[in-house]
């Protein structure tokens, strides 16, 4: 009530532009904190990646047109990097979501202890990448391993493994690391999904004979789709960028066998100082994702609304 | 007129007083020890009594980023006054304008002639002036486990026949549950490898990293023998391709492996595990002749540095007598002044005769820019995929050879 009588004291014009600027003023300062550390060095790459800049070599950065792009696509490593991009991404997503997925039907049932089963789970999210890292190193290790202790044991194997150090093995035994480090995140989203789906729905389909199988497909999957839409966009987009788990398990090796393009970004700009190239991959592969997200929300965002 | 002499006056006036709140010149320095504890703090408060006016801000940055922090410092204008350097970043720091030549500071010291004999030489810059004062040096030899080369009656190996023969005898079952326990090398597949490789290959006559130089037969067939040794003969541990300092010389202490290249540094820590049971011998000659790896350490100003004399006084300082002595005390090296040479008794006289008799085929890499690239990613990754059959032996020193003469 005293607002509006102080409002409506002042010139109305200067009240509607007060009215109009509020917004914006309450929103600049993170506005501003998000152009000077998101879009500025965003900006800043793409230029770079319109130049030959090479640290070290301070005096001779020039500007080269998209001579970077053109040279990434002739270069064996990017396509190298880009193939296990696609394998890095199209494995562990669907391999989180449906370990996620059981989990969090798992979890959604009664049973004594279901508090803190719901807490112990989220441990692997919640450790940082590095020591999973490491620790995962050491279960792969091909000398004191448990992974390969255990299948001796069992006699599966007959010598033991070198996970990391063979490059037929060295990806996808990251990709299970991140598989373990990033389902929880799926199962307490789906089970987040799950809770908001009325009792009585099931109640109604048990009274009509629907079977386990058809209350999930029917109910169930439509009732977390929006959840799983969603879910799925933003591990597609984290598990893309990780390089953290594959920097400190192989750094990128044997070979090139576990690089991904953003660590092959990253190893050009960091290790070789080349920031021009690495740049330009950065950017490249920014617009692939883009590209895939875009159809991702055009194809399966419309289907679920 | 009188304005501006006014005007001049105050600024003096001003800058007089300026100069005296800074009367405390600050040297930033650089530094990177294994070892965990801060053995630079004694060094640092004897310098500063020494030196009344003068405060040393010693940082020991650590060692995986060692590089990549001192060029993007350089870059943002943040670098320190001085600080450890290897020769193989020197071409870089030149071609950045980052170092001060210090070829007048050099002839005007004492400890100058203290120096061992042909360190300011290797230490040379691509242009001819003398921006390093080395401060310690280890030289690349063979470590190996004197018990099982007794039990199995073989000698030190004195070429690489002798040393494969070695390798795939000392290769072996030892506990009898008919699975490989012992692998008679370790060998380093991961970044810092590149010694163990110079070994087999750049020894060998006509090999080098001048044109041809790596894609000639006989080069060609080095490598082709690190790749056998481990594909072949599988004297190698299997995670061998991705294996850096940390797991060679873990499964060195721990038994696992009965041979493995690496310098002085890690002798105390091999005797701590091992006691009598390891000792050393140079590398083997290999196709002709003997290559190892001068491993060099040195100190530098930066041209950026707001107090050069200062930043000089603080790392002639380290490179004196005594002081030098108690500096390789904490990094595990050997000291480069004579007098602290003569009377070196950190080490067992075995892994120091070791080093000594491996000096006259020590060698550095090339002097120039590429190199940083040869040894953090060409190298490493060529050899991985090589070792891994991904690549031929020949394939690898082809990118090797590329990457010197472009």
């Amino acid at each position: 009530m005293t607002m509006t009588m102080t409002a409506s004291e002042w010139p109305s014009s200067r009240a509607a532009l007060a009215k109009r600027v509020l917004p914006y003023a309450l929103l600049s300062p993170a506005v501003i904190v998000t152009l000077a550390i998101v879009f500025f060095p965003m900006l800043q790459a793409a230029w770079m990646s319109l130049h030959d800049y090479v640290l070290w070599k301070p005096n001779a950065i020039s500007f080269v047109g998209l001579k970077n792009f053109f040279a990434a696509f002739n270069d064996e490593v990017f396509w190298i990097s880009l193939k296990h991009t696609v394998i890095w991404i199209g494995l562990t997503i669907p391999s989180q979501l449906l370990l996620g997925l059981i989990t969090a039907l798992l979890l959604n049932q009664e049973f004594p202890w279901r508090p803190l089963a719901r807490a112990l789970i989220i441990i692997p999210w919640a450790l940082p990448s590095v020591v999973i890292g490491l620790m995962w190193v050491w279960i792969y290790d091909s000398n004191y391993g448990i992974l390969n202790d255990f299948l001796l044991r069992m006699n599966i194997i007959q010598d033991s493994v070198p996970w990391l150090a063979d490059p037929d093995t060295a990806l996808y035994a990251i990709i299970l690391t991140l598989t373990w480090q990033g389902f929880p995140f799926f199962a307490v989203m789906i089970l987040a999904g799950l809770q908001s789906i009325p009792k009585s729905y099931y109640e109604a389909a048990s009274i009509d004979g629907a079977s386990k199988w058809r209350q999930f497909w029917h109910i169930t999957l439509p009732g977390i789709s929006g959840v799983l839409v969603t879910a799925v966009l933003l591990r597609t987009i984290w598990v893309a960028n990780s390089i953290d788990v594959i920097y400190v398990m192989t750094g990128g090796g044997p070979g090139y066998s576990t690089y991904t393009l953003p660590l092959y970004a990253f190893v050009k700009a960091r290790t070789n100082l080349d920031f021009g190239y690495g740049s330009s991959l950065a950017v490249l592969f920014t617009i692939m994702l883009l590209g895939v997200v875009v159809v991702y929300l055009r194809k399966v965002g419309k289907d679920t609304k | 007129m009188k304005k501006s002499l006014s005007v001049a006056a105050l600024a003096a006036a001003m800058f007089v007083c300026g100069s005296a709140a800074n009367a405390e010149d600050t040297v930033k320095f650089w530094y990177h020890f294994d070892n965990a504890d801060n053995p630079m703090a004694d060094l640092v408060s004897r310098f500063e009594a020494k030196n009344p006016g003068i405060k040393i801000e010693a940082e020991n940055i650590p060692w995986n980023s060692y590089y990549d922090n001192l060029y993007t410092s350089i870059i943002a204008g943040s670098a320190p006054d001085a600080a450890m350097v290897k020769m193989h970043a020197q071409p870089r720091l030149v071609e950045m304008g980052a170092l001060e030549p210090l070829d007048d500071r050099i002839a005007a010291w004492d400890g100058a002639s203290d120096i061992q004999e042909n360190l300011f030489d290797l230490t040379k810059g691509p242009d001819g002036n003398q921006y390093y004062l080395p401060v310690q040096y280890v030289v690349l030899y063979l470590y190996y486990r004197a018990d099982m080369f007794k039990e199995l009656g073989l000698e030190p190996p004195k070429t690489c026949d002798d040393f494969r023969n070695a390798a795939i005898k000392l290769t072996r079952d030892t506990n009898g549950d008919g699975r490989k326990d012992v692998y008679g090398f370790g060998f380093r597949g991961g970044k810092g490898g590149h010694d163990h490789w110079g070994s087999m290959v750049l020894s060998r006559e006509g090999a080098s990293f001048d044109k041809g130089g790596l894609t000639n037969d006989a080069a060609v067939a080095g490598t082709q023998f690190v790749v056998d040794l481990f594909e072949k003969d599988k004297v190698f541990p299997p995670s061998a391709p991705n294996d850096g300092f940390k797991e060679v010389t873990g499964a060195f202490k721990a038994g696992t492996t009965a041979m493995t290249i690496h310098h002085i540094g890690s002798a105390n820590d091999m005797v701590a595990a091992l006691g009598d049971k390891v000792s050393a011998t140079t590398v083997p000659e290999c196709g002709g002749g003997r290559w190892t790896s001068f491993g060099d350490e040195s100190t530098a100003v930066f041209s950026s540095a707001s107090n050069k004399d200062a930043a000089w006084k603080w790392i002639a300082f380290l490179s004196s007598e005594g002081n030098n002595k108690e500096f390789n005390e904490s990094t595990g090296q050997l000291p480069v002044t004579k007098s602290d040479s003569a009377n070196w008794t950190l080490h067992p006289k075995r892994f120091v005769d070791a080093t000594v008799a491996s000096l006259p085929f020590a060698h550095m890499l090339p002097n120039r820019p590429e190199t940083s690239d040869f040894v953090n990613t060409e190298w490493p990754v060529n050899m991985q995929r090589a070792l891994t059959g991904e690549i031929t032996a020949k394939e690898m020193n082809e990118k090797i050879e590329a990457l010197f003469n472009h």
